[in-house]
């Protein structure tokens, strides 16, 4: 594998709670290469849209980045002042969010939403601006992008504002474009249209992306490889195929079990007993401890290390 | 678009007939009819009818009524029975003066208020918010009037920086009106600046914290740039509290005249109470109402112009 | 009850000062003769104009009578008028809300027009004038003889019924339209007992918000009127009528005169926007109440 792009080391995130800090990413750590399409599944409150929020040092006021290091081409983004943030938001790492009715500006067009972003990264005209954003438009697949420019977010349907928000993100080209849960908000025909297009963006313009979800088999469908999380951590690493066929966490394989594949026969639905660990309430051993059919008391006492055996990586004392 | 501001604006005329129809009914529901208030005690009937028949005093309620509405609404508002004078001359006359005591007045407040407002919708928890949360409850509750004497007795008596009452003319001096205008003008300003500062910041700091806020973020959008973005959308209900308040303006506005000795609508008004001169009554009470409903749609009308989900849809 | 506890929980110190203030306040009102030191008309030329003492702790007026007293038995007036136009404009409004609610159709249309009307009417201008029109002096009905405010506690109670018709009807109307409602029709429940145990219930909390706030500005309403000599008649004291007088000693150095009848308003005034910004926070966080404006 070639030097990682972006390497997440040891990162910790914390809310700042009444009884001090709450630890919800408890040491998180993987990388991603040039190019690579990464999935981050988990339930939610797992910490994979905190730590996210934590690459770009997006976090607000209740929370902070606790400890470890985000390094995006040699440079720790923890550590970067906030203006040289601005500059890389946006030209060279993007992120697209969850809900595309709330996440564009109602009073603007969308053909300002995107110029606004082009023009915040490079000195170019207002003329220019314009024909990079119809063109970033017209790769995101809206048609007669030029005359939609002066259209508003509430004239767009769902799929085109998700759309409209990808076009914000691509159109200073940046290297990483990271997608929180871009199509949970969608209706189902559309969210296999969006997950289609992030994988041809990432055909087209080499680009790397991150995908966030809660649906194993929808990220399966597009990524290299897979990360699993679960209460804050990383409990499972590995190539997508194996994952999909194979996972060894037996977290992983209840919720491949959970969701029904877009292509599969449609069998039995699991669902997983219990509730994910809450904040702050976090136990001693393996989060997952109190919910796993395969648990043993070592599991209870003691996290298991992230370990690594091959192409993957796996957190688990009884892996299958 | 078109269609919706035209009902409206003839939704307000209606309103504007019917309460002013009101407003006629009450000027006659006072002791003493016109007649008797002009001719005096010992008025002969015959008189008093042959003055009600020139006057069209005896004609039926209704009609009256429209005729006058007629006359106004062409910029006539009749001839005072008492003074005999032109009222709608009157009027022109103290109009300007009240106006521009107001206009001032609402310049202030919403620079200062929305300034106020914004700056403290930036840092919800700092310095700067607790003092405006404190610095509006203190400008919601403290009587315009009585600041305005608090003012008069500080900064005319003892400082002796303005004068303390009277009014200059523009014509007559530009600085010299402003000089006898700004005491009024801020002691009437205050309240408005507490409300439409308490509206920014609780709008502004609302849509602060909007998804498209952190869109706007994590695309590398600047912070001044981001904030006036939020405004955009924080602004329309400011702008139509504020179109409100330009209506509520002109009433207290005659306290403050009383208070500062200004001689504007609010001294016209009295003296037509004073010597029962009903049709200066009625024209000011009326000329205010319709202000009020003008502001009324106004504010209303903002709105939807300001909501491009709303421009479009009407 | 829970919403007691979440009372004394949540409300941070603002809240307690204004309800604090508002209790004295009324207190004082209701007390007057018994806590005033003085009597609040009794002329005394040998001890006019004095400064505050240990005597006369907020000094005496140009006609020697007690500041301190004057300003407690003008609480009346205010009070009065504030929370009287409260109730007046309550009754009404809610009343009409519920009506035009219920009636939908036409008598909705007609209602809800009625008080879109009432609303367009410039409250301040228009009592000024009406009490202008009907002349300062005492109502008599029957036997009963009411003093000049009764005009104006009417008055501005009519013109704040739009605030909590509004509120009622856009509660109402959604309650009326809730499922569960529909429900409990079917299960026989008529339109009273909907009204009184599912409506009225919901409204209560926006409009207990707005005539906490309403009754600050009718405060300022009462002060306002009786400041330009059209409200409370002197000898009679009240707030307005005191900063009215004070403005001959604007020029000599009676600052006295000016400064507490103010500070009695804005206190009170403080009181009950601080106590209404509390309710609101506490029991209308769906923000039903509107943001007031006068």
């Amino acid at each position: 594998m070639s030097a990682p792009l972006l390497r997440i080391e040891e990162l910790r995130v914390a809310f700042r709670g009444t009884g001090g800090l709450i630890e919800a990413v408890r040491g998180v750590d993987f990388g991603v290469a040039p190019g690579e399409v990464v999935g981050i599944v988990g339930e939610s409150g797992s910490g994979k849209s905190l730590s996210m929020l934590a690459v770009m040092r997006l976090l607000g006021a209740t929370a902070r980045a606790t400890g470890g290091r985000v390094i995006f081409d040699g440079e720790d983004l923890l550590a970067a002042t906030e203006a040289r943030m601005r500059e890389i938001r946006g030209r060279d790492i993007a992120m697209v969010f969850q809900d595309p009715q709330s996440s564009l500006n109602p009073a603007l067009t969308i053909g300002r939403q995107v110029t606004d972003v082009v023009r915040a990264h490079r000195r170019v005209s207002a003329s220019e601006a314009r024909r990079i954003a119809v063109e970033a438009l017209e790769r995101v697949g809206i048609s007669e992008a030029g005359r939609r420019l002066d259209a508003y977010p509430h004239e767009f349907s769902g799929g085109m504002r998700q759309r409209a928000l990808i076009a914000m993100a691509i159109a200073c080209r940046p290297r990483l474009l990271i997608a929180d849960e871009p199509t949970t908000a969608l209706d189902v025909t559309v969210q296999a249209q969006i997950v289609e297009l992030i994988a041809e963006l990432r055909r087209d313009l080499g680009l790397a992306v991150i995908f966030i979800s809660h649906n194993l088999h929808l990220v399966a469908e597009i990524v290299d490889r897979v990360v699993v999380m679960y209460g804050g951590k990383v409990v499972e690493d590995g190539p997508a195929a194996d994952i999909e066929l194979a996972a060894r966490h037996p977290y992983t394989r209840l919720l491949r079990a959970c969701v029904p594949s877009l292509h599969g026969p449609l069998g039995p639905l699991a669902a997983i007993e219990g509730a994910p660990p809450r904040l702050g309430r976090m136990p001693a051993g393996c989060p997952f401890a109190p919910r796993c059919p395969q648990a043993a008391d070592a599991c209870e006492r003691e996290m298991p290390p992230l370990a690594t055996d091959g192409a993957r990586r796996i957190a688990c004392w009884r892996p299958q | 678009m078109f269609r919706l501001l035209a009902g409206r604006f003839f939704a307000s005329l209606g309103t504007l007939f019917f309460v002013g129809l009101v407003l006629f009914a009450l000027t006659r529901a006072g002791p003493g009819s016109p007649a008797r208030i002009v001719l005096g005690a010992d008025a002969t009937s015959q008189q008093i009818t042959q003055f009600e028949h020139a006057n069209g005093l005896d004609r039926p309620f209704l009609e009256q009524y429209a005729a006058w509405l007629f006359d106004v609404l062409r910029g006539d508002f009749g001839k005072s029975f008492v003074t005999g004078r032109d009222v709608a001359g009157e009027i022109a006359g103290a109009l300007p003066v009240t106006l521009s005591v107001v206009l001032l007045a609402f310049v202030i407040a919403i620079v200062v208020g929305i300034g106020i407002g914004s700056l403290a919708a930036l840092r919800p928890g700092g310095p700067f918010a607790s003092v405006t949360r404190l610095g509006v409850v203190l400008g919601l509750s403290i009587p315009a009037f009585w600041l305005g004497i608090v003012l008069i007795r500080f900064i005319a008596v003892e400082l002796r920086w303005l004068p303390p009452g009277g009014y200059v003319p523009p014509s007559s001096g530009l600085i010299a009106h402003l000089q006898t205008i700004a005491m009024p003008a801020v002691s009437l300003a205050v309240y408005y600046i507490a409300v439409l500062a308490r509206m920014t910041q609780a709008s502004l700091q609302d849509a602060l914290r909007g998804d498209y806020v952190r869109t706007a973020r994590a695309m590398g959008l600047s912070s001044p740039r981001i904030v006036f973005y939020a405004l955009l959308n924080a602004l329309p209900p400011v702008i139509n509290l504020a179109a409100l308040s330009f209506g509520y303006m002109f009433g207290w506005a005659l306290i403050i005249e009383q208070v500062f000795n200004i001689p504007g609508l609010s001294r016209a008004l009295l003296n037509a109470i004073s010597q029962r001169d009903f049709l200066l009554l009625q024209g000011i009470v009326f000329l205010f109402t319709a202000i009020f409903v003008l502001a009324n749609l106004g504010a209303d009308l903002v709105n939807r112009v300001l909501d491009p989900r709303q421009r479009s849809s009407a | 009850m829970n919403r007691l506890a979440r009372l004394a929980r949540a409300a941070d110190w603002t809240g307690w000062l204004g309800a604090a203030i508002v209790v004295v306040m009324i207190g004082a009102a209701l007390l007057a003769p018994l806590v005033a030191p003085y009597d609040p008309v009794a002329i005394s030329i040998e001890h006019r104009l004095s400064a505050p003492d240990a005597a006369h702790w907020l000094g005496t007026d140009q006609a020697g009578r007690d500041v301190l007293s004057r300003i407690i038995h003008g609480a009346r007036a205010s009070l009065a008028v504030g929370i009287g136009a409260v109730i007046i404009g309550a009754l009404l409004g809610v009343s009409a809300g519920l009506f035009a609610a219920y009636k939908g159709g036409l008598g909705d249309q007609i209602t809800m027009r009625i008080v879109d009307g009432v609303a367009s009417i410039p409250l301040l201008v228009w009592a000024i004038a009406i009490v202008g029109i009907l002349g300062v002096g005492p109502v008599t009905i029957g036997s009963l003889q009411f003093p000049n405010e009764v005009k104006i506690v009417t008055l501005v109670g009519c013109l704040f019924s739009p605030v909590f018709a509004r509120v009622t009807y856009a509660v109402a109307r959604r309650i009326v339209g809730a499922d569960y409602v529909k429900a409990r029709y079917l299960q026989g429940a008529s339109h009273w007992q909907i009204a009184l145990g599912e409506v009225l219930p919901n409204c209560l909390s926006p409009i207990i918000v707005q005539a906490t706030l309403l009754v600050a500005i009718g405060i300022v309403i009462e002060a306002s009127i009786s400041f330009v000599g059209l409200g409370v008649q002197p000898p009679q004291p009240s707030w307005g009528t005191m900063l009215s007088d004070a403005r001959n000693a604007l020029y000599s150095g009676e600052w006295w005169l000016p400064v507490f009848p103010g500070i009695a308003i804005s206190v009170t005034v403080i009181g009950f926007n601080l106590l209404g910004d509390a309710v609101r926070d506490l029991f209308d966080p769906r923000n039903e109440a509107r943001t007031l404006v006068a």
